[in-house]
C-alpha cells in the first residue's frame, strides 16, 4: 500500500476538494459540515500515513504531476522535513473535532458562516501539506497563498471585537512577506531560468554575479520569517492567535508558523547545495534574532494576564529556539530545530485546545479571574500543566530533547553564549508556566462560581488530552523523531563539508 | 523627523533592492538563462507535447498543470474567505422555502437605485454579445491569448452589470442556491476531474494524453478545464457581489 505512487497528489488534493465540497453537502445542514471535514481528515491522515511510512524505509521520493520530468513541470518532493503532515493531520483533525461544539457556542457569529469556517480550515490544512511537500518554487507560493489567505479570514472568524483588526494586521504583514517569497521566485527565475528547487541549487552555482542571488536569499529569508513571527517581525502574531477561535489558535501556533520554517528550511537546501554564498552571516543574524526572540517572547509572556495572550507571546519565543537551531547550522542544533517544529506543534496545540476549554465553560479568559479552575475542571488542567513542563523543557517530556540538542549545538558551535541564553529563556518561560499553575491551583477564587462549572464535554476534553498524552510519550520515546530526521539534517548540512 | 526617518528607511531599503536587480541579465537579452533554460523547451516543443497553440495555455494547464489548480483554489478561499467574514445575523436562512421568502422579502424593499434607462438599454442590448465574446475567449484560449481566467472574468462582469439594471431578482434565476456551491467550486472539481481521467490515460495526475490517436481527447480535456476555471471564475465573481449588495 505505501507504495502506491499517488498518496502525494491525494494527500495534497483530499483536504482542498473536501474544502470545495463542504458547501455542497451543508446545503441541506449545516451540521453536517463538522463530519464532512472530519471524514475529509481522517482520509488525508491515511495518506499521510502511508507517505510517512514509505519515507521512513526508503528515503525520500517525487511524484511528478502531468508526467513531466523536472525541470520542465512540477516536481512534489517528500522527504524527511515534509514528514511534519504528519502532525498537520492529527492537529487539524483533533481541532475540526474540537471545533464542533467551540464554534456553536460563539455567540458573536452567525450560524451561517459555520460551514465555510470548516471550509477554510480545511483549505489552510491543505496548503500546508501542500507547501511541505512541493519541491517548486513557484508551487511553493501558490500554497503558502492558499494558507494564507484562510488563516487570517480564520482569525477573523472569531467574531470578537478586535478580531477584525487583528486580521488585518496579520494580513498586512503576510501580504509584504508573500510578495517578498514571490519576488523573490521571479529573481530566482530571472537568474536561473528554473523554478524546480533541485535545478535551482544547481544552476545558481554557475553564476557570475551573486548580487541578485543574495537579493533572493535575503528576500526570502525575511518573507518566512514574517510567517513565522521571529523578532522584529513578530508583531502581527500575539493579537491573531490570542483573539482566533481557539482551535484555530492551536492550528495557527502549532501549525502555520511552522510553515515559515520549513520555508527557510528549503531556502537553506537551496543555498547550501549551491555553495554559492556564505552564509554564515544569515546564520548569525538567525541565531541572534533567534535569541532576542527567546528572551523577549518569554519576557512580555510573564506580563500578560489573558491566558491566551500569554500562549501567543511563548509561540514567538520558541519559533527563536527553532530558528536559533537552524542558524547554529550544526548537526544537533539542526536536529534539535527540526523535531521542535514537531513537538511544539503538539505542545502548543495542547495548551491552547486546553485553554480554550476554560475559556468554553467559564466565559472567563484571564489567569486573575480564572483562579481556582484546578479544582473544578481538573482534566484540563492536568493537560495545562503537562503542556506547561513540556514547554518549559523538563524532562521526560516532548520538550527537553529538542532544547537540549540545540543548547548542544550552540557549544557544539563554540558559541556558549546562545546556550546560555537558551537555558535563560527556559527560566523564564518556567517563571510565567508556574504562575499559570498557582493561579489554577493554589489560589483562592475571584469568582466563586468557577468552582461550580463542569469539565469540559467529550469532543472537546478527548482531543486535549490526547495531545497531552502525546507531550509525554513524545518525551519518553523521544530518540526515534531524533534518528528520523537526522539523514535529513546530514543531509542539509552535507556541502558544509562538517 | 518621523518623516526624515521613514525617508532613510526606504533609501536603505531600496540600494540592496536596486543593486541586485541591476545585476540581473538584460531584459529581452536571447542568451539569458529565462530563454535558453526551460523556456526554450516549452518554445521549440510546447506545440506538439503540451497540445496547445498557445504556449502560455500549455504552461498553464499542461506543463503547470497543478500551479492552475492551487491558483483556482487561491480563488476560491477567497469566496470562502468572504463569505465567512461578510454574511450576518439578519439573513441567509436554511432550507429552500425559507430562502425563497427571504427574497421576496428584500425584492419588496425598494433599496436599488434607480438605473438610467440609457444604460439599462445599452446593457441588455450588449449582454449575448458579451456572453458570446466570453464563450469565444473561454473556448479559443489554447489557440488565442485568453482562457477560462479571462473569460470568467467578463462572465462575471456581465453577471454584475445585469443585475444592477436588471435586480436581483431576475439575475438570480441563473444561480439557482442548490448550484451555487457546484458553480463556486466548478475550477477545482473540472481540475480534479480531468486530473483523474489523464491519471487514467497515462499513469500521472494531470497528465495529459501525448499520443496521436488521443489527440482528440487532449484538446477535450483542455476545452473542459478552461470551461470549468471560466464557470468557477465567473460564479465567484458573482457570489461576492451578491453577498456584498445584500448587506
Amino acid at each position: 500500500m505505501a507504495a502506491w505512487p499517488h498518496w502525494l497528489p491525494l494527500v495534497v488534493l483530499a483536504p482542498l476538494l473536501g474544502a470545495v465540497f463542504t458547501p455542497v453537502v451543508s446545503l441541506r445542514s449545516r451540521h453536517v459540515a463538522p463530519w464532512w471535514a472530519l471524514a475529509v481528515m481522517s482520509a488525508t491522515s491515511v495518506a499521510a500515513l502511508f507517505l510517512v511510512l514509505r519515507v521512513a524505509s526508503e528515503g525520500p521520493f517525487s511524484y511528478l504531476p502531468g508526467g513531466w520530468q523536472p525541470p520542465y513541470g512540477i516536481e512534489l518532493r517528500f522527504d524527511e522535513f515534509s514528514a511534519v503532515i504528519s502532525v498537520i493531520c492529527l492537529i487539524g483533525w483533533l481541532a475540526v473535532l474540537y471545533s464542533l461544539r467551540y464554534t456553536e457556542w460563539l455567540r458573536e457569529v452567525p450560524k451561517q458562516r459555520i460551514p465555510y469556517y470548516y471550509a477554510l480550515l480545511l483549505l489552510n490544512l491543505g496548503g500546508m501539506i501542500g507547501f511541505v511537500v512541493t519541491g517548486d518554487l513557484f508551487n511553493l507560493f501558490v500554497f503558502l497563498e492558499i494558507l494564507s489567505l484562510s488563516a487570517y479570514a480564520l482569525v477573523a472568524f472569531s467574531g470578537e471585537h478586535i478580531a477584525e483588526m487583528a486580521a488585518f494586521k496579520y494580513l498586512l504583514m503576510g501580504a509584504i512577506s508573500s510578495l517578498l517569497v514571490l519576488f523573490s521566485v521571479g529573481i530566482i527565475f530571472g537568474i536561473t531560468g528554473s523554478l524546480n528547487m533541485a535545478d535551482v541549487a544547481t544552476r545558481i552555482g554557475q553564476l557570475d554575479s551573486a548580487a541578485p542571488a543574495a537579493l533572493a536569499l535575503a528576500m526570502l529569508a525575511i518573507g518566512f520569517m514574517v510567517k513565522a513571527a521571529v523578532f522584529p517581525v513578530h508583531i502581527w502574531l500575539p493579537d491573531a492567535h490570542a483573539i482566533a477561535p481557539s482551535p484555530i489558535s492551536a492550528v495557527l501556533s502549532g501549525l502555520v508558523v511552522k510553515v515559515g520554517i520549513i520555508g527557510l528550511i528549503r531556502v537553506y537546501q537551496i543555498y547550501y547545495a549551491a555553495g554559492v554564498l556564505d552564509l554564515h552571516t544569515l546564520n548569525q543574524v538567525l541565531v541572534w534574532l533567534g535569541a532576542i526572540s527567546i528572551v523577549m517572547g518569554a519576557f512580555f509572556a510573564i506580563f500578560q494576564d489573558d491566558i491566551k495572550l500569554m500562549l501567543a507571546y511563548s509561540t514567538i519565543s520558541n519559533v527563536g529556539y527553532i530558528v536559533m537551531g537552524l542558524g547554529l547550522s550544526t548537526n544537533f542544533s539542526v536536529i534539535g530545530g527540526s523535531v521542535h517544529v514537531f513537538n511544539h506543534a503538539l505542545i502548543k496545540a495542547t495548551l491552547f485546545l486546553a485553554a480554550g476549554a476554560l475559556i468554553y465553560r467559564t466565559g472567563y479568559r484571564t489567569l486573575t479571574d480564572l483562579r481556582g479552575i484546578g479544582r473544578s475542571m481538573p482534566l484540563t488542567c492536568i493537560a495545562i500543566s503537562i503542556g506547561a513542563i513540556s514547554i518549559v523543557g523538563i524532562p521526560p517530556t516532548a520538550g527537553f530533547l529538542c532544547k537540549w540538542y540545540i543548547a548542544l549545538g550552540a557549544f557544539e558551535a563554540d558559541q556558549p553564549f546562545f546556550g546560555f541564553a537558551l537555558i535563560f529563556g527556559a527560566l523564564f518561560i518556567f517563571i510565567y508556566y508556574i504562575r499559570m499553575v498557582n493561579a489554577f491551583y493554589f489560589q483562592a477564587p475571584v469568582h466563586p462560581e468557577i468552582l461550580e462549572v463542569a469539565e469540559a464535554p467529550l469532543s472537546m476534553l478527548a482531543p486535549t488530552l490526547l495531545l497531552a498524552s502525546l507531550c509525554l510519550i513524545m518525551g519518553i520515546l523521544g530518540r526515534i523523531p531524533l534518528a528520523f530526521i537526522e539523514p535529513a539534517a546530514a543531509r542539509l548540512l552535507a556541502p558544509l563539508g562538517g | 523627523m518621523k518623516k526624515a526617518f521613514v525617508a532613510a528607511l526606504l533609501i536603505l531599503t531600496a540600494m540592496p533592492l536596486l543593486i541586485g536587480v541591476a545585476a540581473l541579465p538584460p531584459h529581452g537579452d536571447p542568451d539569458t538563462p529565462v530563454h535558453t533554460h526551460i523556456s526554450a523547451r516549452y518554445l521549440e516543443e510546447g506545440r506538439e507535447e503540451a497540445g496547445a497553440d498557445n504556449i502560455v495555455t500549455g504552461v498553464l494547464l499542461n506543463y503547470r498543470g497543478l500551479d492552475t489548480a492551487g491558483e483556482v483554489t487561491v480563488i476560491f478561499t477567497a469566496l470562502m474567505a468572504g463569505l465567512a467574514v461578510l454574511i450576518s445575523h439578519k439573513k441567509q436562512p436554511e432550507g429552500d422555502a425559507a430562502y425563497d421568502a427571504a427574497e421576496a422579502a428584500a425584492e419588496d424593499a425598494p433599496v436599488r437605485a434607480p438605473v438610467s434607462p440609457v444604460v439599462s438599454f445599452v446593457v441588455r442590448l450588449l449582454a449575448p454579445f458579451i456572453a458570446l465574446f466570453a464563450v469565444y475567449v473561454i473556448v479559443n484560449g489554447h489557440v488565442t491569448p485568453g482562457g477560462g481566467f479571462q473569460g470568467g472574468a467578463i462572465l462575471g462582469a456581465l453577471f454584475i452589470a445585469l443585475t444592477i439594471v436588471l435586480g436581483r431578482e431576475r439575475t438570480r434565476t441563473l444561480m439557482p442556491r442548490l448550484a451555487q456551491p457546484w458553480m463556486q467550486g466548478a475550477a477545482l472539481l473540472t481540475f480534479v476531474g480531468v486530473g483523474i481521467v489523464g491519471g487514467a490515460l497515462t499513469g500521472y495526475f494531470l497528465g495529459f494524453p501525448a499520443d496521436a490517436s488521443l489527440h482528440l481527447a487532449r484538446k477535450l480535456m483542455m476545452l473542459v478545464l478552461e470551461a470549468g476555471i471560466g464557470l468557477g471564475g465567473a460564479a465567484v465573481f458573482a457570489t461576492l457581489f451578491l453577498q456584498m449588495e445584500a448587506e
